[in-house]
């Protein structure tokens, strides 16, 4: 198996630099998967052409909401109620690019199996964007489509494979 | 014949190796100021040219004092350095500054006095970059809290900060790097500074009462926020703060008495961050020793070589005639021109290394003037020393000048871009630059009433 036999299709789950964080908040919560909403908690960013400039999990959103001058020193018992609400507004409409992260980890369609869980570990992600021959984006391989692939490997001695 | 001495008797001539020196070190101080080049990667290249290049020889640039780096500056540096690292994460500053903000009952202006008295007192005594790398978070996040504009706060700290460095020994480089050269101890800058350093900061807290006094304004409801906080929470290891506060006293003794003790504020120093380092029961001074600001050490060590080359082909010498012969010999006329000259200097370019190059200059304009004497006799002459002061004043408070006059003001500028709240250049100067003129005012009046008038 592939990392093109489990990842997911990126079909028009991704966000463009341009989106506010409004927006991307909105578009990551409707994703659907097989016949529900399940929502996502990281996405692609893509340019107008299509190709992978950066991605977005809720943790950079709550590093964008949280102010700078926190990360700097233990303030974390002096804020008050209302905080984060009122930092969330400020931050609503910054766009996408200003948050993204931009060294994205990726792989290709014909990684092994094991790449894929060696990266995964190593840079403790959630999710590694898939790339074709001419490097565009074309899936995102998730912890759990990696977890699905062991638990195959375990539990079914028919459904082994090169892994 | 003693290395100084030999200094002064250095023969004097425009050739080859003058010029090759004068050019490294002009085009090392137009890159510097230019920002193209990081200041450290410039002095430590300018430096290593100056040995290559055989200007200066590698024992003159180690070893003696008149020309090359100047370790007791160094090791002071550091020595503090390492002190306020093992003492930062104790959160002793998170908790002076909370406890600062409540003392004010949560009223911005109340707040904004308190916050630029504890700065000038913190940066008397450590130094003013770390003082305002502590305040800042804290101030912000109060500034957030009263939902009130960050930026008059934080330009009154870093102009409150540039100030109160200027009262003592360790409170500002410039002043370390003065002391150094002059051998003047922290006594004599307690007696000589800060009187004036006080009389200046009671000036700025009625301008910060004229000029913000009716704009700060906030709710009651958000006062409620600041007083709500439990500043005792900010100590995180009690027994830590307890050997930092013991070891920091320690050395504070140890300044006020280094003069008698025959102790060099650099042997105060390393000895308190030795002992705590010890205290702190640390087996991972690794951490500790890697947060020295150490492209801040190199600078310094980069500069003394680059001074030290220019110090012997004599341009400094030649500087130094051409002082003279510009005052006449006039010393009261000399202390106002190196205090009015060091602070729109200082508020343009960098102030350590223009104290660099002033500190050998006006060693040398001194040996003209008093031919017959040498060591302490000519370093602490009497008529000499309101010029030190003069230096020290000018320096200080000219970095209060611009934006980029003094490191305190480029952190706070910094600080208040990443928080979203952009401090033009030009806002800065609408503060800092009638300050910058009022204090040196004010100081040139102070040194010509207790130095020329009362003979004090």
């Amino acid at each position: 198996m592939k990392a093109k036999d489990i990842m997911e299709q990126v079909k028009d789950y991704y966000l463009s630099p341009d989106d506010t964080i409004r927006n991307a908040v909105n578009k990551m919560r409707v994703v659907k998967r097989d016949d529900g909403i399940v929502g996502l908690k990281g996405m692609i960013v893509l340019d107008s052409e299509g190709n992978l400039i950066g991605m977005v999990s809720v943790k950079d959103i709550l590093k964008a909401i949280i102010p700078f001058y926190m990360t700097m020193t233990e303030l974390g018992e002096f804020t008050w109620e209302g905080m984060l609400a009122e930092m969330t507004k400020k931050v609503a409409d910054r766009k996408v690019e200003e948050i993204m992260m931009k060294d994205v980890i990726t792989v290709s369609v014909d990684a092994p199996l094991m790449e894929c869980a060696d990266l995964i570990v190593k840079h403790n992600l959630q999710r590694v964007p898939v790339l074709n021959k001419e490097n565009k984006a074309v899936g995102i391989i998730y912890v759990r489509d990696l977890y699905n692939a062991i638990v195959k490997v375990l539990l079914d001695d028919k459904e082994v494979h090169n892994l | 014949m003693t290395h100084e001495a030999a200094a002064a008797s250095q023969p004097f001539v425009m050739n080859t190796t003058f010029w090759t020196a004068t050019t490294i070190f002009i085009l090392a101080y137009v890159v510097i100021v230019s920002e193209k080049v990081h200041k450290t990667v410039v002095a430590v290249f300018a430096a290593s040219l100056m040995l290559v290049l055989k200007i200066l020889s590698q024992y003159e640039a180690f070893h003696v004092e008149e020309l090359g780096v100047d370790w007791n500056v160094i090791f002071l540096l550091i020595g503090m350095m390492i002190i306020i690292n093992l003492m930062r994460p104790t959160g002793f500053f998170e908790y002076i500054a909370i406890k600062s903000a409540k003392a004010g009952k949560g009223d911005p202006m109340k707040i904004m006095i308190i916050f630029a008295i504890v700065t000038a007192l913190l940066s008397a005594l450590l130094d003013n970059v770390t003082t305002v790398l502590l305040l800042a978070p804290v101030t912000l996040l109060i500034a957030d809290a009263l939902e009130v504009d960050p930026i008059p706060f934080l330009i009154v700290e870093a102009i409150a900060s540039n100030i109160g460095g200027t009262a003592t020994l360790i409170g500002d480089p410039p002043n370390i790097m003065i002391a150094s050269k002059a051998k003047l101890n922290f006594m004599d800058f307690i007696y000589n500074l800060t009187p004036i350093v006080i009389i200046l900061m009671v000036v700025l807290l009625f301008i910060i009462k004229i000029v913000f006094g009716r704009k700060l304004k906030t709710r009651e409801e958000l006062k409620q926020r600041i007083m709500q906080m439990k500043e005792k929470e900010a100590i995180k290891d009690p027994l830590m703060l307890k050997k930092s506060l013991f070891v920091l006293g320690l050395v504070l003794i140890g300044f006020v008495f280094h003069g008698t003790l025959h102790l060099q504020p650099a042997t105060v120093a390393l000895f308190g961050a030795g002992l705590l380092l010890l205290l702190s029961g640390t087996h991972e001074p690794h951490h500790y020793l890697a947060e020295v600001e150490w492209p801040t050490i190199f600078f310094f060590i980069g500069l003394f070589i680059l001074v030290g080359g220019v110090v012997k082909v004599g341009l400094i010498k030649w500087m130094s005639l051409k002082m003279l012969a510009l005052t006449q010999g006039n010393l009261f006329a000399t202390s106002m021109i190196v205090m009015w000259f060091s602070a729109i200097a200082s508020a343009i370019v960098d102030n350590i290394p223009y104290v660099a190059t002033m500190n050998p200059l006006i060693i040398d304009m001194a040996k003209q003037m008093w031919p017959q004497e040498t060591g302490l006799a000519l370093l602490r002459h009497t008529d000499l020393m309101p010029i030190w002061w003069s230096l020290a004043l000018g320096a200080c408070l000219g970095g209060n000048g611009s934006p980029i006059g003094a490191s305190a003001n480029v952190i706070v500028v910094g600080m208040a871009e990443k928080a979203g709240k952009k401090i033009s250049f030009m806002r800065f100067v609408a503060y800092g630059f009638p300050i910058m003129l009022l204090t040196v005012f004010i100081s040139m009046i102070y040194v010509w009433l207790r130095y020329y008038v009362l003979n004090l």
